[in-house]
Order: structure tokens, then C-alpha cells, then sequence
């Protein structure tokens, strides 16, 4: 029974690296392969070894997919890649190929320049691993291999990001990476068609939230932002600069331009800092956010931080609501929930069986579901049968609908090299060898010669002939005789055909046991 | 604050309400079902439930975000979305619902029969609300839905009853019924609370309320002929929560009609109302069904008032004309109908609202469309 099997990669239970094996039709694919931003050692990497022992990865997978450039998502690509080694094909969408190494390199610089860590990738792995992406457009279907065919959907959430639908065959996973199902201001909302994927594996750290509505938060910050011009003082909003880079970006005041005006500004409490998204470990940014108002910066100077230090994010993820109307819209066979804890999601398991009628699973990092497809064969129904089962009220309900028909399959009739050619076969010819003894003393050329005669005189509708290799060829069956046999009274005649010409093999052959007769000619 | 040409262009109808009205805060959610009861559990979580009768309808436990139960003025805390901690799914629609005190207890009521519904909150290992019993209440299916109300006396109990006959106090896990009232009217009740633990009001919708001890079992429903002045509409109450304050406020019950008449009356002397006034609303509404009233727990004085639709008016009663006649709100929380605009749909109804436990000028507000929305007005700068 053909079957799909899926394993979050990573150690625990915890949440911030995305990095899922499937393994669909005896196709391996890796989706997303992100970094831990919490851990300073090996844990923040998926555990690869899961993947194979001592097999090397290129062998075992057939290619690599990310979603979109946060490094939760592909951060840990170039250590994947460059460090314990893969040179398969990667792909992503062409806006999330130009902003990873961007992200990659900056993210480098932090961990390596700032902090001091030695056993990391660097800036030449970065650029070896890009070399080995392949871009992609959102709706292109892109044949990995000849069966394996991978196609990306629109997720909004960020620039680039995407859903990837994989399919072997009959068989299809949707992933839909981060995603989110309401517009933003310079983005849409993710969108999918009606593919019916046999899996749908989404993320579910954020599925049991409501959202506050995005002109609230606009209007807080609008409102923050406001008070604070007004009393005087001056706002300062680091962002990633992303475009025309110098690769230092400074969103998390780590370095450059912001925070050079930080510096600056820090020490009047009519300024603000609004912090827009996540600061790694180490930077300005996230100790600030922590709380902490006195940093020591470069020549041992210590900075007194009396500006006021927000924290806002307007980054998009699907919640409970999105969540359902994604499901809705894939229309999968079954739906799997990534990085959440199962005890805690017991409610939305339940509310998406009860509501879509299909299986929902929630593995364990390092844990494998399997899962069991069956093929699809699709059927054309006659209006009559329909009516009648409606008029009887049977009618299909959440794309099911069990009723009782005869289904006439219909042939057509093509030639052969057509057929093969349709299937993709190559032909086989069948050949059939028969060993007929004949008792016969005299030296085997005239044994063949008789041979020759008798069937020249029985088979007056077929051709015979004596071919100057001493065979004897009837139509397109070979009677040759062979020199094995075990005493000179008893030759051994080998009579060979094809399967096409068995009725003619068959009947030589039993005429040919019958012995010949007596007379010579 | 000045909007310039260019920003009032692009800026939505929405956001000019916000400044317009001016609110300290404001969350706006969407449920996927719309709900008529909001339920405190604690003081960092709520309760709402669906309504829909053809469907399985969810009851949720939702917390709120960070910043709206944090002490401190926190600042643009990345917390702004409300958590389903828990969740639960009901047959029936939920029209009532109540938690019992200090318990992991709900209780709940809807049609199609006055029988009640009981919950476990929480779990060890799973975040679904689990169906624990029903409490039945008799053959009588012409029986409209039973109101409830809630108290941990010594055990967990809940009042209910859909008509004065029929008001009865039963303790939740035994199922036991310790107290029926003794009465004959047959009046359908709109509204029943605890005031303490022996003593239970209800309130009909013609308008009378009615005291008893749970004490003295056998004495009749206190009851009341209906003052004149109240006649015709359809009323609910809604009691001071805590009724703690100063001697000088005696236990003051409000009552509101489906006119818009708003009447205050003092439990020591109830024939007497203490006063009263006209709410501003257009036009009078068609049903009693989302009528609410209740009381501010910090704001003396100050009720919350909605139903009618889309908008929720707070009055403070303090300032209320001795004529009677119609008075100004303090204050108008609109959301609900720009919600509706968004939607291009009818303008929704506000089923209910609910005052925050300690925060003076929030509350929360749910429509009819499945909006849900957090909010903290700011004080007006007017002197009034």
C-alpha cells in the first residue's frame, strides 16, 4: 500500500526550527531546514543525522525546499549543505533566493564577529550553497526528477514566501511553511486551489490565537509614535535594509547607521526605540528588549539607555481562523500540525476532524507519521444515476458519496509500438527452444536433409527452407541440430520460435516427435 | 491632532473613528461564531460561547492579551492577540453561561429545554472543555430556556429557571435540588442573580423583581405588582457586582426596557424606584433578546448599556435629570457598526458586554457578526 511518512526534525518539544522530512512514494524531500535562535550550540541545528548514518545525504534526498528567508526556516542551509554535505538540487522562489544569503551573511556576522563562535559556516559556504538553488515561480510546475514534480503557491507572510505542493504520481503533500489567510498592507493573503493533496502539513504555533485586527495595532503604534513627537521627542525605528547592502544591516542595532543614531538619542527620555521584530541573542536590540539599561559598547564605554524601548510586530501567521480556511481551501485527505504540543491542540485536532472529516496529526519533533494513500481513480457518473441517488436523497457529503453503479470500463483498440509507446515499455521478444530426439543412426546432415524433405512435404502451405548453415528454417522457426547427445543412434533436433508463431512451434514440434518416416527418399 | 490632506485620504473611515472617540485602548477581534455571553474566569480570562441552532457550536476560554491583564502600563507589548486556552463543543446553542467562582465549573443553557449543562475547565492533559452532566429540569418542553446564575457556597450551585414557578436552586455535582421557590406566578423571568449566598432575585420580563431566602424555603417569591410606569416592555436587571462601597449606596438594582427606560431601585424598598431615565436610542428594540444592563465595578455610578444595536452607551447615573426624561451617554462605543461597515453587510447588534474585573474604563463587547472588541476610553476633557 503506497504510503507517505513525515518527521519533524529536531531535538524536543520545542518550537523555532522548521525542518520536516517526507518521504512520499520512495521520494525524499526535506522541507525547510531553519535555525534554533535560541541555542548558542549545536542544538539550534536540525539533527541531520536522523536523515541517514552514513549514507551521504546528495544519495538519499531528492531535493531540498524553503519556503521562505526567515532563519527559522533556513538558517541552518549552508551548515546543511557546505558542512555535513549535500549537493542536490535546492529550491526556493526567486525573491526568497535574493534575500536569504543577504540574511545568511548578516546573521554569520553576528554569531562569528560579535560573539566569537568558531565552529560556524562562512561567507564562501553561503555563497556555495546559493550556487546549488534553483528558483522558482509561484504556479510553475518543476519536474525535480521524473517522477518527483514540486510547485509553489502565493503564503503572504513575507516577500517570497511560499506553499509547496510535492506530488509523485497519484500521490501529493502540500507545506505550507509561515502563512497567513488575511491581507496585510503591502502583501496578500496565501491562496491555494482546490489541489486535494493527500497531506497537508502546516504550522501550528500560532493556530490557537485570535488576532487583534491590524488597524488596531497601526493605530497603537500610529498613537505611539504621535505622543512621543509630540512631547519632543524623536522615534527611532531600526529596520533590515535590504536592497543596496552593505551587509551589515542594523535592524537589530547590532551595528551601522541606527545604531549610531541610538547612541545618540539613548540618553533622552522623550525618545523612543520601537523594536520591529526579532533580535538575536547578543545584539543591542535584544538586550534592550530584555530589559536592560546600562550596555557596554565599544573602547569599554557604558551607555545609559533612558529612551523609552518598545516592542512591535506586525509579522502575519495564520491563526485558528486561517488555519480552517486553508484547509478549505486545499481540500487535503488528511492535515498535519507541526510545532505545537499535543496536549495543548487536542481542541483544534478535534475541531478539524469534526468539521473537515479527515485524520489530524500532531508528531512529536523526531517522530515519523505514516501514512497510508489510496489511489485515486477517477470516474465519470451518468445523469441518470445521479438523479435517481438524489431522488432517493443520497447526495455526497463533504466529498463523500458511497453508491451503487456498474462501471463499464472502455477499451480502444491501438497498435502495438502505440501501446508500448503510451506505457512507456520497451518490447520483449519471447522466444521458446525445444529439444525433439530423433532415432536416427546416420551422420547428422543427412539426418537434416531428411528432416528437410519430410517437412517440405507435409507443410505444402508454409515455406521450408534449407539454409546453407545446414538449419532449417519453417516460416520463422529455427531447427538446427545439435551435436550434444549421448549416443550416435539418437540425434537432438533444437527447434526454436517465437511467442507470436507458438502454434506453429508446438504443432512442428509434436510432428517432428512422431519420428520420421522410414522410407529415404 | 491635525490630520493633513494627504492622510485623511488614504486613512479609512475606521481610523478617524478611533481618533475621533478617543480610546486609551482597542482590540478588535473576529470570532468564527458570534457569541451572546461574555464570562469571567478569573481576571485574565473569558468565556464565550456560540449560538447557532444548527450546528455544533464551540465554547471557548480565551485569555486576553498580556497587556490588558498586566499592572503596569506596558507599552507596545508584541502581545496583542487573544489565546484559545481551551475549548469545548455543544450540541445546543449556548444562551446562558456561567462559571462557578473559584471551581473549573461552567454551567450553560439554551434550547431547545430548560435542562442545564455542565463543564470541567480544566485538565491535566488536554485543553478541551469536557462535557460533565446535564441537569434536567422536568418534562415541560414549552418551557423556554432557563436562565442561570452561579454561587460557591459550601458546594457549587446554580439557580435557575425559566418562569418564577418554576426558580430552583440545585447543587451541581449531586444534582440535588436544595430549594424551590414557592410561587404561583407563571411570568417568565428575564434575569436571576445570587446577592449572597442566601439571597436569590429574579427579574420577569414584564418588569417585577422578586426576593427570597434561600432560608425560608416555603415562604412565597416575594413578588410585586408591576409599577405602571413599567407596563408594556420587556425588562432585564443587571446587579452591582460586590455591592461593597460606602453605607450611602445601598444595594441598587438596575433595570432597563426594551424602550430604552432605565430605572433604579433600592431592594429595601422596591415598589418605590429611586430613579430614572430615558437611554438615547432611536427607536425602540423589536425584542428584549440582547438587552443587558450592568453596573461598573470601579466607575461609580456608571452603567453600561446595549442591545439596541450596534453601539454600547455607558451613563452615569449621578448626572441623571431629576425629570426622568431622556439623558446623554458618557460615552458611545461605535465599533461594532464601522465593524459592520467593513463587512458590507447590515449593521450588526451588540449581544452583550461585560465590564473589565479592576481596569475602571474597560470592557469588552461581542455583535452579532462575530465581532469582539476590547476597549478603554479616555476621559473626556470636558467637565461634567
Amino acid at each position: 500500500m503506497p504510503e507517505i511518512k513525515v518527521t519533524p526534525l529536531g531535538a524536543g518539544q520545542d518550537v523555532g526550527r522548521s525542518c520536516i522530512l517526507v518521504s512520499i512514494a520512495g521520494k525524499n524531500v526535506m522541507l525547510d531546514c531553519g535555525m534554533h535562535m535560541g541555542y548558542n550550540d549545536d542544538r539550534r541545528f536540525p539533527d541531520f543525522s536522523y536523515i541517514t548514518q552514513n549514507g551521504r545525504l546528495t544519495d538519499f534526498l531528492d531535493c531540498v525546499i524553503i519556503s521562505h528567508f526567515h532563519l527559522d526556516h533556513c538558517g541552518a542551509l549552508p551548515y546543511f549543505s557546505e558542512m555535513v554535505g549535500y549537493d542536490g538540487p535546492i529550491y526556493m522562489t526567486h525573491p526568497t533566493k535574493a534575500i536569504c544569503p543577504i540574511l545568511l551573511e548578516d546573521y554569520r556576522k553576528i554569531t562569528v564577529d560579535k560573539k566569537g563562535e568558531t565552529n560556524f559556516f562562512t561567507s564562501q559556504m553561503i555563497k556555495d550553497c546559493m550556487k546549488k538553488v534553483v528558483a522558482v515561480h509561484l504556479h510553475q510546475t518543476i519536474q525535480v526528477d521524473d517522477e518527483l514534480e514540486i510547485k509553489a503557491y502565493y503564503a503572504g507572510h513575507v516577500l517570497g514566501a511560499a506553499m509547496f505542493q510535492i506530488k509523485v504520481g497519484s500521490e501529493s503533500v502540500v507545506y505550507t511553511g509561515d502563512y497567513n489567510m488575511t491581507p496585510d498592507r503591502h502583501l496578500g493573503a496565501a491562496w491555494i486551489d482546490k489541489c486535494r493533496p493527500d497531506l497537508l502539513i502546516s504550522e501550528s504555533t500560532y493556530a490557537t490565537t485570535i488576532r487583534d485586527s491590524k488597524r488596531c495595532r497601526e493605530r497603537d503604534f500610529l498613537k505611539k509614535v504621535h505622543e512621543s513627537v509630540e512631547r519632543g521627542g524623536k522615534v527611532l525605528i531600526p529596520v533590515f535594509a535590504l536592497g543596496r547592502v552593505v551587509f551589515a544591516t542594523p535592524g537589530m542595532l547590532h551595528a551601522g547607521q541606527s545604531l549610531q543614531i541610538f547612541r545618540k538619542w539613548a540618553g533622552n527620555e522623550k525618545n523612543m526605540v520601537i523594536m520591529p521584530g526579532y533580535c538575536v541573542q547578543g545584539t543591542v536590540g535584544h538586550k534592550i528588549l530584555s530589559g536592560q539599561r546600562k550596555l557596554e559598547m565599544e573602547g569599554r564605554q557604558i551607555l545609559e539607555v533612558k529612551m523609552q524601548v518598545e516592542y512591535m510586530s506586525f509579522s502575519a501567521h495564520a491563526d485558528a481562523k486561517g488555519i480552517m480556511q486553508l484547509i478549505r481551501q486545499a481540500e487535503p485527505r488528511s492535515v498535519l500540525l507541526v510545532h505545537g504540543e499535543a496536549k495543548k491542540m487536542e481542541f483544534l485536532k478535534q475541531k478539524i476532524e469534526q468539521e473537515f472529516h479527515v485524520n489530524c496529526y500532531m508528531p512529536a519533533n523526531g517522530e515519523t507519521t505514516t501514512l497510508f494513500t489510496s489511489p485515486n481513480i477517477p470516474v465519470d457518473i451518468s445523469l441518470g444515476l445521479l438523479k435517481r441517488e438524489s431522488a432517493i436523497g443520497n447526495t455526497p457529503v463533504n466529498n463523500d458519496f458511497p453508491l451503487s453503479g456498474t462501471a463499464i470500463l472502455s477499451f480502444r483498440l491501438v497498435s502495438p509500438e502505440q501501446a508500448l509507446k503510451e506505457l512507456g515499455l520497451g518490447e520483449h521478444q519471447l522466444r521458446f527452444t525445444c529439444r525433439v530426439h530423433i532415432q536416427d543412426p546416420r551422420k547428422e546432415h543427412e539426418m537434416v536433409l531428411r528432416v528437410y524433405n519430410h517437412l517440405k512435404g507435409v507443410l505444402k502451405d508454409y515455406s521450408v527452407q534449407h539454409l546453407p548453415d545446414g538449419s532449417i528454417m519453417v516460416e520463422s522457426i529455427l531447427i538446427q541440430a545439435t551435436a550434444q547427445s549421448e549416443d550416435q543412434g539418437t540425434k537432438v533436433l533444437l527447434v526454436s520460435w517465437t511467442y507470436q508463431d507458438e502454434e506453429l512451434g508446438s504443432y512442428l514440434t509434436s510432428l517432428l516427435k512422431k519420428g520420421l518416416p522410414q522410407t529415404t527418399a | 491632532m491635525a490630520l493633513s490632506t494627504p492622510t485623511i485620504q488614504i486613512v479609512p473611515v475606521l481610523m478617524l473613528f478611533f481618533f475621533a472617540f478617543r480610546y486609551n485602548d482597542l482590540h478588535v477581534f473576529e470570532l468564527q461564531e458570534p457569541t451572546r455571553v461574555i464570562e469571567w474566569i478569573g481576571e485574565k480570562s473569558v468565556c464565550v460561547a456560540g449560538y447557532e441552532n444548527s450546528k455544533k457550536n464551540e465554547i471557548l476560554q480565551l485569555l486576553l492579551p498580556q497587556k490588558l491583564y498586566v499592572k503596569e502600563k506596558q507599552g507596545l507589548c508584541p502581545e496583542r492577540d487573544f489565546k484559545v486556552e481551551r475549548g469545548g463543543f455543544s450540541d445546543r446553542p449556548v444562551y446562558s453561561l456561567r462559571h462557578v467562582p473559584n471551581t473549573s465549573l461552567l454551567v450553560t443553557s439554551g434550547p431547545p429545554d430548560s435542562s442545564l449543562q455542565v463543564w470541567q475547565l480544566a485538565a491535566e492533559d488536554t485543553d478541551v472543555v469536557k462535557s460533565v452532566s446535564t441537569i434536567p429540569t422536568g418534562n415541560d418542553s414549552k418551557k423556554p430556556w432557563a436562565k442561570i446564575a452561579t454561587t460557591l457556597a459550601r458546594t457549587p450551585c446554580v439557580l435557575h429557571g425559566s418562569r418564577v414557578n418554576n426558580v430552583q436552586i440545585t447543587e451541581i455535582e449531586s444534582k440535588k435540588n436544595i430549594y424551590t421557590a414557592a410561587s404561583s406566578i407563571s411570568d417568565e423571568v428575564s434575569g436571576l442573580e445570587f446577592l449572597d449566598c442566601n439571597t436569590l432575585l429574579a427579574c420577569c420580563v414584564k418588569g417585577q423583581l422578586c426576593l427570597a431566602d434561600v432560608r425560608q424555603p416555603q415562604s412565597p417569591l416575594g413578588d410585586t405588582s408591576v409599577p405602571s410606569a413599567l407596563s408594556g416592555e420587556q425588562w432585564c436587571m443587571g446587579v452591582s457586582s460586590g455591592l461593597q462601597g460606602s453605607d450611602v449606596n445601598a444595594p441598587a438594582i438596575a433595570r432597563l426596557s426594551s424602550g430604552g427606560q432605565l430605572t433604579l431601585t433600592d431592594l429595601r424598598n422596591i415598589p418605590k424606584p429611586l430613579k430614572s431615565a430615558r437611554c438615547k436610542v432611536s427607536a425602540a428594540s423589536q425584542s428584549a433578546e440582547f438587552l443587558c444592563v450592568s453596573w461598573a465595578p470601579v466607575l461609580d455610578g456608571c452603567l453600561a448599556v446595549s442591545g439596541f444595536n450596534g453601539t454600547v452607551h455607558i451613563y452615569d447615573t449621578r448626572n441623571w435629570p431629576v425629570s426622568g426624561g431622556e439623558t446623554e451617554p458618557l460615552f458611545s462605543h461605535k465599533g461594532h457598526i464601522f465593524s459592520g461597515m467593513d463587512n458590507g453587510g447590515d449593521f450588526p447588534l451588540v449581544t452583550t458586554h461585560a465590564w473589565h474585573p479592576w481596569k475602571p474604563r474597560m470592557l469588552l463587547s461581542a455583535a452579532s457578526d462575530g465581532s469582539l472588541h476590547v476597549w478603554d476610553w479616555a476621559e473626556s476633557h470636558k467637565n461634567s
